[in-house]
């Protein structure tokens, strides 16, 4: 299955983003191999296969597969969830460092079931403001432990953020003093992908982010995710099994199956005709 | 929000009802438990309104006495229990791997025990009296909520929100305080429930095999045992202590339904 | 499609009103809903979550939770009026003529009980055919859903099946009895991508082979359409558009139907935006005064939210709609032309 990979980076890029030299993301063939089954008998059973992918900054790359093709360890692995068992992930130029706290901040992620996204015990406004809360307060141990320079925000700037990004994705202020089981779906996702950029990230990752919303509701929050994009100049990563929505929202698409990247291309390609046979069929059944 | 049923309402009430007789017992308001009133083995009636035992003292003081002292000890070691096993439940459930293996496996070799041949087996090694009862109570009750706060917290870290948490540095200390205790909290809540009448049960088992409590002090346990010599003679002796027993168990285990099914809505009704 | 069955139809809603009692007050679910269904037809029954969907399924074999209750209008199933059934026939009629497939698959199948007992369970009351076990009825059934392993199937517990295996048992089980009707709530929400084709398929060869008539509930527009003679779009508790799916994705003749098919991402042509619908689906605590949809409708006019729209047929369709007949011969609704059009015959015919 390894054979088929087929990289078209770079050749032509979309409008939009100018790609800087150093790619945000980069995985180098990455490969995630489970241990399945008793001691005794344990099966090694691959979830990605030798996958290279690059993210710039200000670049959506989509990945599209079905369920069963690693695209979800891939995002494991490029959040260094899972370290891969072979291969390399970079982050900003640098491999990933050992304990995810040092990267606070710097990279978020938005996840697919509306119901469990926020905490359903804390307030919206708490849950928005965690990640800028987390990242502040390791900052300031930062810097107690190396000089006595910080400029700490008080709760009421945070107060001030997280209204800014509420109302960045197109919810109230005041939902901040809600529960998340008073919201819709849609709604929920909103706050999440608010949440996941308080930060100002420099890489997010969108897995199945539309999934398990209303169709309806769906284009709302794609656009949402494309115009948040434009604005702020992460690289991301959209991972889904709907073509339909990757192509929307992604400016280079890589196609994985089992395990393997079998075409990468740019989203103009995934149109008109993509190369490889299954990436045809995935735009066949949409 | 929605509230409570009405059959765990009447839960509720019976409990209150039943603590606030331990509470009146306890500053006499019944008269003196250890009082000898002169007649043994009185029918109920006006005098000593529940009869009395065959020292002649009034059962009705005793009796609120044993409630007390019953409802006391259990909710004691259940407040140990609900501590450990949080602890211990929250920490395999969220870390997973070894951790949760190891947790799971004590715990299964205490599940392992008959609980009333465990309860003896502790009575035997502290020695026969309260603190018997207590450890007893805990080690009964420890296996099974510890598994479901586990349960209940592995659940949790399955969930996105945790996993976004993780994303953006949180630590876990800060993850198990905010995130996790709370989402649990339910589950302890109505498991706590049911392990205080389970622990009134062991503790009315053991004072009944005169393992916990030591006469002359009373439990419900102590009552029902001293009453069961008698129970042809004079049947309320144990009949009155008998009554308060069950009612007790009943009352806190509707009350516990009615919480599992505020609390956890999503929890299929036949899983205990 | 259904003229060619001049028999009665075998489902028969007629101005159905379902309300749910919430501690707020009611909550309207079905608002009139006026639909039939031929014997043998396949209906997919498309809405958002909270249009009434499920609770028109649910109201098929009168499954409603106890806080539902029925307003108004009635519900025929095979001839008989499922609102007045007395216990006993409703039961005999859930168990001979009805056959439901829900979303979760696992959480459907008793998980103390290996598949094999669950599925005998079925069958139980019918009659096996002459001269074979049970046992090689259950494999029989099994293997008629697709499963590989017919007989391991049958030895596991619902836990140790995968998704996509154990909607196949619960499809097995509802088709055991051949019922007269299938209703699939979101068959294939809860499984992979990969697998929803195929149980897909599945479900409707089956059906097909049986004459089964079936609803298929979805929030999926396209799926449906592929997949369906006749597509039924539900809005705010009613029928909103109805007709032949291939008339109803490429001309849509109610704005709302227009509207769900253009913010569909697989519907955008490079560069272009999509636009979604505004606003959010209504709740209703009592019959609309005009129209559901008029709050987000980019054609609303001020009947629209005072008077309730009349059935209106334009073309092959049926719609509730003040300005259908206009929105038609001014082409007001028209769709981005996809890049895979679907052929009249796929939806069309059968």
């Amino acid at each position: 299955m390894n054979q088929m990979s087929i990289h078209r980076d770079g050749s032509v890029e979309p409008p939009t983003p100018t790609p800087t030299p150093t790619p945000v993301l980069e995985l180098d063939r990455a490969s995630v191999v489970f241990p399945s089954g008793p001691p005794w008998r344990r099966r090694r059973v691959p979830a990605m296969r030798e996958v290279t992918l690059q993210v710039s900054a200000g670049e959506t790359l989509g990945v599209v597969g079905e369920s069963g093709s690693g695209k979800t360890t891939t995002a494991m692995v490029a959040l260094g969830l899972r370290r891969p068992t072979t291969g390399v992930v970079r982050f900003e130029g640098a491999s990933m460092p050992r304990r995810r706290r040092a990267l606070a901040g710097r990279m978020q992620v938005v996840l697919q079931h509306p119901q469990w996204s926020l905490d359903p015990r804390m307030r919206v406004g708490r849950s928005v403001a965690e990640p800028l809360v987390v990242a502040e307060r390791l900052a300031r141990r930062a810097a107690n432990t190396t000089s006595g320079a910080i400029n700490g925000s008080s709760s009421g700037s945070i107060t001030d953020a997280v209204a800014v990004m509420l109302e960045k994705v197109g919810l109230d202020a005041s939902v901040a003093k809600r529960h998340p089981h008073e919201l819709s779906g849609g709604q929920r996702q909103r706050v999440a992908i608010a949440r996941a950029l308080i930060t100002r990230p420099r890489f997010v990752v969108f897995d199945e982010a539309v999934s398990a919303l209303d169709v309806s509701v769906q284009a709302q929050i794609l656009n949402l995710v494309v115009d948040v994009q434009a604005e702020y100049g992460f690289g991301a990563l959209f991972i889904s099994h709907d073509l339909g929505a990757v192509r929307y929202v992604a400016h280079r698409i890589a196609v994985m199956r089992h395990g393997c990247v079998v075409e990468t291309a740019d989203t103009e390609t995934f149109y008109r005709t993509p190369e490889h046979e299954y990436s045809r069929q995935l735009l066949e059944a949409l | 929000m929605k509230r409570l049923d009405w059959l765990s309402r009447c839960g509720l009430i019976c409990l209150m009802v039943l603590v606030a007789a331990a509470v009146a017992g306890w500053f006499g308001l019944a008269g003196d438990p250890a009082a000898i009133d002169g007649d043994r083995l009185r029918p109920p009636g006006a005098a000593a309104w529940l009869g009395t035992d065959d020292l002649g003292r009034s059962l009705l003081p005793r009796l609120l006495e044993g409630i007390g002292a019953t409802l006391l000890l259990s909710s004691l070691a259940v407040l140990v229990t609900a501590v450990v096993s949080t602890a211990l439940g929250i920490v395999a459930g969220y870390v997973g791997g070894a951790v949760n293996e190891a947790v799971l496996r004590l715990v299964e070799v205490l599940y392992a025990f008959p609980s009333i041949v465990l309860a003896i087996l502790v009575a035997a090694v502290v020695g026969p009296g309260r603190p018997a009862a207590m450890a007893a109570i805990v080690l009964v009750t420890i296996p099974l909520m510890t598994r479901l706060v586990r349960a209940a917290a592995a659940t949790v870290a399955s969930r996105d929100y945790i996993t976004s948490a993780v994303v953006s540095g949180v630590g876990m200390p800060t993850m198990l305080v905010r995130h996790v205790l709370p989402n649990v909290g339910g589950t302890i809540a109505v498991q706590g429930t049911y392990a205080l009448s389970i622990g009134i049960l062991v503790e009315g088992g053991l004072s009944f095999l005169g393992l916990g409590v030591q006469p002359p002090q009373a439990s419900l346990g102590v009552l029902i045992a001293q009453g069961g010599i008698y129970m042809v003679a004079a049947p309320w002796l144990v009949i009155a202590p008998g009554v308060v027993l069950v009612l007790a168990i009943l009352s806190i285990n509707v009350l516990g339904d009615g919480l599992r099914d505020r609390l956890e809505p999503r929890e299929a009704r036949s899983l205990t | 499609m259904n003229q060619l069955t001049p028999a009665e139809p075998v489902v028969v809603a007629r101005d159905l009103v379902v309300d749910y009692l919430a501690a707020h007050g009611p909550v309207r679910a079905l608002d009139g809903v006026d639909l039939a269904v031929d014997a043998g037809e396949t209906v997919g029954v498309v809405g958002e979550s909270g249009s009434g969907k499920s609770t028109l399924g649910a109201a098929l074999g009168r499954l409603l939770p106890s806080r539902a209750e029925r307003r108004h209008g009635s519900m025929h199933v095979a001839g008989h009026s499922v609102f007045d059934l007395a216990p006993q026939p409703l039961r005999q009629l859930r168990r001979d003529q009805l056959g439901f497939v829900f979303q979760d698959p696992i959480g459907a199948l008793d998980p103390t009980m290996r598949v094999g007992a669950q599925v005998r369970r079925a069958l139980r009351g019918r009659q096996p055919s002459p001269r074979r076990s049970t046992r090689d009825a259950v494999a029989a059934l099994l293997d008629q859903v697709r499963l590989r392993d017919p007989a391991r199937v049958a030895r596991a517990y619902p836990h140790q099946l995968s998704g996509g295996m154990a909607q196949r048992v619960a499809l097995a089980m509802a088709m055991a009895v051949q019922p007269r009707v299938l209703v699939a709530d979101e068959p294939t929400a809860a499984l992979d991508s990969q697998v929803r084709d195929e149980v897909l398929d599945t479900i409707l060869a089956l059906t097909r082979a049986a004459g089964t008539t079936v609803l298929w509930l979805s929030h999926d527009l396209n799926a449906v359409a592929r997949r369906c003679a006749r597509v039924v779009v539900m809005y705010g508790g009613r029928v909103v558009e109805d007709g032949p799916a291939h008339a109803v994705l490429a001309r849509p003749a109610h704005p709302y139907t227009h509207a769900l098919a253009s913010s569909a991402p697989s519907h955008a042509r490079p560069g272009e935006r999509l636009t979604p619908i505004p606003g959010r689906p209504p709740l209703l605590a009592g019959p609309a005064p005009g129209c559901a949809f008029a709050e987000r409708c980019r054609f609303v006019v001020d009947r629209c939210a005072t008077e309730r729209p009349p059935l209106a047929r334009v073309n092959g369709q049926a719609v509730l709609c003040h300005r259908a007949e206009e929105l038609r011969s001014t082409a007001a609704l028209p769709l981005p032309a996809r890049p895979t059009d679907i052929p009249a015959e796929i939806g069309g015919g059968r």
